[in-house]
């Protein structure tokens, strides 16, 4: 019976060993960094001869990490305000509307997502040099919101879907204009979807490197294109330091999803 | 089928207004770039197809294309190798173990990218942990070579590969009738027979899709090549970002991006085939 773990017999020793060291596998890289960050070693030994904060220290002691840090979470707050309002419209047309070329139009809207990055990187970079955004605020807003967007549309599009629409029809019986109708009934209802791209939208331009790498400047850039910097020049421990930090805020984001997602969905 | 007619806005057809902003965003910041992008590739220095000519011409180039797809095949056929048993598992598992599994998988995934690239960096470096450790236990003399080699971009790929395997075979695994592996055993098949004839074709579509989605992301894949691969085995999307980078030839750039986006989308076209073949419709 190879889909009853409870007949499995020898075989699900064999496969809960493997899946547990896959499991191992995953998080190895993790965890060691984590560790790594509080070693005092510079040249990363591990098991480290000693523990300390100094690299966390020389990470808040540098202006150049704060700014990035800082430029980062403004671009990212940006474009995914932007993707995910664009998106709650697109995502109306694309569910509800009764045009020919809706499929197309929502392959359309999905492709960035698809493409690889270094194509639109280049494309956009130098579409940007031409017209003057190249190593703007503006510039990498637009740019990461267009990357932003599939993961505004897929969640919302999936909640709104799962979305009785006879509901929004109803409070417009009862007298609820249309605009009402959508504010009061169909949002609260999707809250879930629009959180989800929400969250989704924000990673996927705190996290973006490749597009970052061509746009930034000398004075403007994000997290990601200084630790691409960093990790060129030598692996030095602040690094390791400035990751820690980053996997804390994936947990974070992991538990308050969870959390948000249980109150939500009661 | 609706009650209410939806009004239309200013001569559009029902329903399609609210995607305008998205449309124009798209098309004037993605469609537009790409395709000048395109277009330079046949006029930049001059018109004509001499930086294709100089492409496939040129014997360094037709390398950077046969190890990328050297490179997307070893990590597509070992994530495959990995990520199933662990998805059929997952699809059976008392959901107490599983969720554990799944919070790991998913703690991997949302991990910035390059904190995982710089962990197996240092991890798989001549004097990193690995090597240390297999010294250590007396299994090799001298340190292996994990790093700026094909072993180091595979490991590295895979890694950040499997969730994307694992999570979508699970689903695929879990919709698979028990019942026919029961009728199996009662036919009298033993456990290598019914995988072999009854779990692995049900689960095919599913690895089929998965698969090619992982060799897709993988072909055009910058970053965790650039850091953990060699400069003997440079993969086409560092190449192109060095092309316009370092050596400004936008002309070869763009067109070696041409050649890398028809890839793509040709097995992207696939790929909505095969996950679209399960859904009628293929709808939202």
């Amino acid at each position: 019976m190879l889909l009853d773990y409870e007949r499995l017999g020898w075989l699900r020793v064999a496969l809960v060993g493997f899946t547990a060291a896959v499991a191992a596998f995953l998080l190895l890289p993790v965890v060691f960094i984590v560790l790594l960050s509080f070693g005092s070693s510079r040249w990363l030994a591990f098991p480290p001869p000693g523990w300390t904060l100094k690299w966390y220290e020389q990470l808040f002691a540098d202006p150049t990490w704060i700014d990035a840090a800082l430029t980062s979470a403004r671009i990212a707050a940006m474009a995914a305000i932007l993707a995910v309002v664009i998106g709650l419209f697109a995502s109306f047309a694309l569910v509800r509307g009764e045009f020919r070329g809706r499929q197309l139009l929502r392959g359309l809207l999905l492709t960035p997502m698809v493409l690889p990055v270094v194509v639109f990187a280049i494309a956009i970079y130098a579409f940007f040099l031409r017209i003057g955004l190249a190593g703007t605020t503006i510039g990498f807003v637009i740019a990461h919101t267009i990357l932003a967007l599939p993961f505004a549309i897929i969640p919302i599009t999936a909640a709104l879907e799962g979305f009785d629409k006879s509901i929004e029809d109803a409070a417009i019986v009862c007298g609820a204009s249309p605009l009402q109708a959508r504010l009061k009934i169909t949002l609260p209802s999707i809250r879930i979807g629009i959180f989800s791209a929400a969250i989704f939208a924000f990673l996927a331009s705190w996290d973006e490197v490749v597009v970052a790498i061509f746009m930034a400047s000398p004075t403007l850039q994000t997290l990601p294109v200084k630790i691409w910097g960093s990790l060129r020049a030598d692996l030095s421990p602040v690094v390791a330091a400035a990751s820690s930090l980053l996997v804390g805020l994936t947990l974070c984001l992991m538990i308050v999803t969870a959390l948000l997602r249980r109150k939500l969905s009661r | 089928m609706t009650a209410f007619k939806r009004q239309s806005f200013a001569g559009l057809p029902a329903g399609s207004g609210g995607a305008v902003p998205a449309l124009l965003l798209v098309g004037l910041f993605f469609i537009v770039p790409v395709v000048a992008l395109l277009l330079r590739s046949v006029t930049d220095p001059e018109p004509g197809l001499q930086n294709y000519a100089a492409l496939f011409g040129s014997g360094t180039y037709v390398r950077v294309f046969l190890n990328t797809f050297l490179v997307a095949a070893v990590v597509t056929a070992v994530t495959i190798l990995v990520a199933f048993p662990v998805a059929w598992m997952l699809a059976i598992m008392p959901p107490a173990i599983g969720s554990i599994v799944f919070g790991i998988i998913i703690l991997s995934m949302w991990t910035n990218l390059l904190t995982r690239t710089y962990a197996w960096m240092v991890l798989l470096q001549r004097t990193g942990v690995i090597n240390r450790a297999l010294m250590g236990l007396g299994i090799i003399h001298e340190p292996l070579p994990l790093i700026n080699n094909l072993a180091g971009v595979t490991i590295g790929m895979v890694y950040i590969m499997l969730p994307f395997m694992i999570l979508p075979l699970v689903g695929t695994l879990r919709a698979i009738d028990p019942m026919t592996l029961r009728a199996a055993a009662l036919c009298g098949a033993g456990p290598f027979q019914a995988f072999r004839r009854i779990l692995l074709p049900l689960s095919l579509p599913g690895i089929a899709a998965g698969g090619l989605m992982v060799f897709v992301m993988s072909l055009g894949y910058f970053v965790t090549p650039a850091l953990l691969g060699g400069t003997s085995n440079m993969m086409l999307a560092e190449m192109i970002a060095q092309t316009v980078q370092s050596l400004l030839n936008w002309g070869l750039g763009s067109a070696a991006a041409f050649v890398l986006l028809v890839v793509t989308m040709a097995l992207y076209a696939i790929q909505l085939r095969l996950v679209g073949a399960g859904r009628p419709g293929g709808g939202l």
